[in-house]
């Protein structure tokens, strides 16, 4: 009896041991390695890597040329994505959950760009930005306004890539407060109606308090996604003109990939695995607090 | 005999003859599978050059049954960061291709990826039939040995449109730098952009950047800039070469340019958007394929030094090769004189191969040909001569030079302070 209790007991982590080998290894050795690794200086095929102490950290705080850009356009592009992705995806939804005709249509094709890979979106609006040849640029010159360069002017570039980035991404704002509106109770929107709430005040105070969860959901899936920005920049600028649209995890990606620095591309992970914690352990705090509320 | 021991007994049958077909089966695939010979090289732009290595590889594999020679074909990027990744792992190649010299070649070299290839030379006598300046890198990495054998050998120069030129009442090839400037200036006059380039690849306006170091510094200050010997904002030239930059960049691009990659601004010269491009040899194969060849021209960008600009490209065995001896075998087939004359033009203009013999070739060939016969030395470019960290900051010095958002004397600060730094 005892050892059929301890087999009891023991069963839960046998089940999550297959999961949790994954995670260990996928996931949490590669964050160990990459702390390990921006304390050292090694170019990705030397077999010997030097322990340099700090060295990296002072040299992308201090000296590095990039890294205040990628940093500042990563706070702008995040920045961008907690704005306009959501509020474009509340709207949508809030439209598209009205009974229109070809409603399931409308709703599969703004969620559509979604499903495409960012490198794919890149390639298209790459297409579709090209000075000479592109969609934009056809549009543009029959309306007689002259042709800016959308990724080739650095003033310009990081908010054409945030154009093709918000494309993307404001189908899954949608679908998240499309989820969130179904739990709004059409009783109270009704009563409202029938006390002579106009329609603004019918979503502000109805509406708008039932989405509060979901709308804090959408806001840290967004901040964490824009954080992770990166194949879509790649895909469009590789982080270019003159590294003006260079973001944390590029800048990361290239110090390693490319200039094979892989000590400085560490550091670099590092500072971005910190910015995404310090948002990421919150928004865990926050669902498991409101998760025991609701038991 | 019962039943059931008529089944087993048959059961043990049909087991044993399964398990023996399976042996046989194993043994007869272990006894037919190739030899597989793993070569990473680039995607090449021009389908003749593709269709070549193919062929090449067939040929080879008809000649020694049993060998499957298999081309990897990358990005450049993708091919350098397959390279890392595969270091230190028996899933790297057999041969990969890179650059000669120190620069990028180097790196491998140095880090133990390449092996010493003394003893094939000496066996095949590649001295004897390669030429001179494309082989002369494999001595160059300074551990004693040679690495890698050369690809091809290649050359940059200055293509123009001949019908623009003639727009612009330019009669003859420009033969000194000022008489270059003033060319552009004639065609900008007739509102024709002297020069395409495409901004988003760093490394193709950086071409531009190398010759005009080559012009305003001469051979030995610009080897010593590249070599980091030399400070760069202490040498008025470098200085000088960055304000050049950014007065062509100004006045003589066809613009937009930095949102466009070299492939954009190949297909914008063909479409004579613009007068001249800064290409390499196998630009001929490109252009053949999607134009007259009769309406361009060529001549060496006007440095005023005795070097060609240019450079080689080599495949290196690995050290990690499972046959070393084979892939020998496959490189001294693919440099052969029967091959190279067979093959010539499908990837450059011209062959790594000194005894190949050139006839019935293009007007640009010819041209290029007489290039690599006047010039003996050549100076490569600037990211085969920097190591990767500082080609990255030499790319954005760059750029922001010739869209002028930096002066030539911050660009050369930012560029020494950068290697300053490197530690």
């Amino acid at each position: 009896m005892t050892r059929l209790f301890d087999r009891m007991a023991n069963a839960p982590w046998l089940f999550l041991a297959p999961a949790l080998a994954v995670y260990a290894v996928f996931a949490i050795w590669p964050m160990i390695d990459v702390t390990l690794v921006s304390f050292q200086r090694w170019n990705g095929i030397d077999p010997t890597r030097d322990f340099v102490g700090l060295a990296n950290y002072t040299y992308i705080f201090t000296q590095d040329p990039v890294f205040w850009t990628a940093f500042r356009n990563t706070l702008i592009w995040t920045a961008l994505s907690l704005v306009f992705p959501p509020l474009a995806g509340l709207l949508l939804a809030l439209a598209l959950n009205q009974p229109l005709f070809g409603r399931a249509t409308l709703r599969a094709v703004f969620y559509l760009p979604v499903i495409i890979a960012p490198i794919a979106v890149a390639t298209m609006w790459r297409w579709m930005y090209d000075p000479f040849f592109g969609l934009f640029a056809q549009l543009l010159t029959n309306l007689g306004i002259g042709i800016p360069d959308f990724l080739g002017d650095p003033d310009l570039a990081l908010y054409s890539v945030f154009i093709a980035y918000f494309w993307q991404q404001v189908g899954f704002s949608m679908v998240l407060f499309l989820a969130g509106l179904q739990s709004v109770d059409a009783s109270l929107v009704e009563a409202s109606q029938i006390d002579g709430a106009g329609r603004w005040n019918r979503f502000k105070h109805v509406t708008l308090p039932a989405i509060t969860p979901t709308m804090t959901i959408v806001l840290v899936l967004s901040l964490i996604q824009s954080l992770k920005a990166f194949d879509i920049v790649y895909g469009l600028t590789g982080g270019g003109p003159s590294q003006s649209t260079q973001m944390l995890a590029l800048w990361a990606f290239s110090q390693s990939m490319q200039v094979f620095d892989f000590g400085r591309g560490g550091a670099i992970s590092v500072v971005l695995l910190v910015i995404t914690v310090g948002v990421v352990i919150p928004y865990l705090r926050w669902s498991q607090r409101r998760e025991e509320q609701l038991k | 005999m019962t039943n059931s021991h008529r089944k087993t007994v048959l059961g043990r049958l049909l087991c044993a003859a399964t398990l023996g077909a399976g042996a046989l089966g194993a043994l007869g695939t272990t006894g037919a599978m190739a030899q597989e010979i793993d070569i990473w090289t680039l995607n090449f732009s021009s389908e003749k050059a593709n269709n070549a290595l193919n062929a090449i590889a067939q040929e080879f594999e008809e000649a020694n049954p049993g060998v499957d020679i298999i081309w990897t074909q990358r990005g450049v990027d993708e091919l350098k960061t397959a390279l890392r990744v595969s270091a230190g792992t028996d899933s790297g190649p057999d041969i990969f291709f890179s650059w000669a010299g120190l620069g990028l070649g180097g790196e491998y070299v140095a880090a133990g990826m390449s092996q010493p290839l003394d003893s094939y030379y000496d066996s095949y006598k590649w001295d004897d039939t390669l030429l001179p300046t494309a082989a002369a890198f494999a001595s160059s990495y300074g551990d004693g040995h040679k690495h890698g054998v050369p690809f091809t050998f290649k050359g940059e120069a200055v293509y123009y449109n001949k019908a623009l030129f003639e727009k612009a009442g330019i009669t003859e090839e420009p033969t000194t730098y000022d008489a270059l400037v003033a060319a552009a200036q004639a065609l900008k006059d007739a509102g024709i952009p002297a020069f395409a380039f495409g901004g988003s690849v760093n490394w193709h306006v950086m071409r531009l950047m190398d010759v005009l170091l080559e012009t305003e510094c001469g051979a030995q200050t610009h080897d010593a800039l590249v070599a980091m010997e030399a400070n760069w904002s202490e040498t008025p030239c470098a200085t000088e070469a960055f304000a050049q930059m950014q007065m062509w960049g100004e006045n003589y691009f066809l613009k937009p340019f930095m949102g466009i990659d070299q492939p954009q601004s190949f297909n914008l010269f063909v479409a004579g958007r613009a007068a001249m491009m800064l290409e390499g040899n196998w630009l001929v194969q490109q252009l053949n394929e999607v134009s007259d060849l009769d309406n361009y021209g060529l001549f060496a960008f006007p440095t005023g030094t005795d070097r060609l600009y240019g450079f080689a490209e080599y495949h290196y065995i690995s050290a990690g090769a499972d046959d070393p001896d084979m892939a020998a075998k496959f490189l001294d087939y693919f440099n052969s004189t029967d091959v190279q004359q067979r093959y010539l033009g499908a990837m450059t203009t011209n062959s790594v191969n000194a005894d190949v013999v050139y006839e019935n070739q293009l007007p640009l060939e010819t041209e290029w040909n007489a290039l690599f016969a006047q010039y003996d030395a050549m100076f490569v470019n600037g990211d085969q001569g920097f190591p990767a960290s500082v080609t990255a900051e030499y790319f954005r010095v760059i750029n922001q030079t010739a869209t002028g958002d930096m002066t030539p004397q911050d660009a050369a600060d930012a560029l020494q302070s950068y290697i300053d730094n490197l530690g």
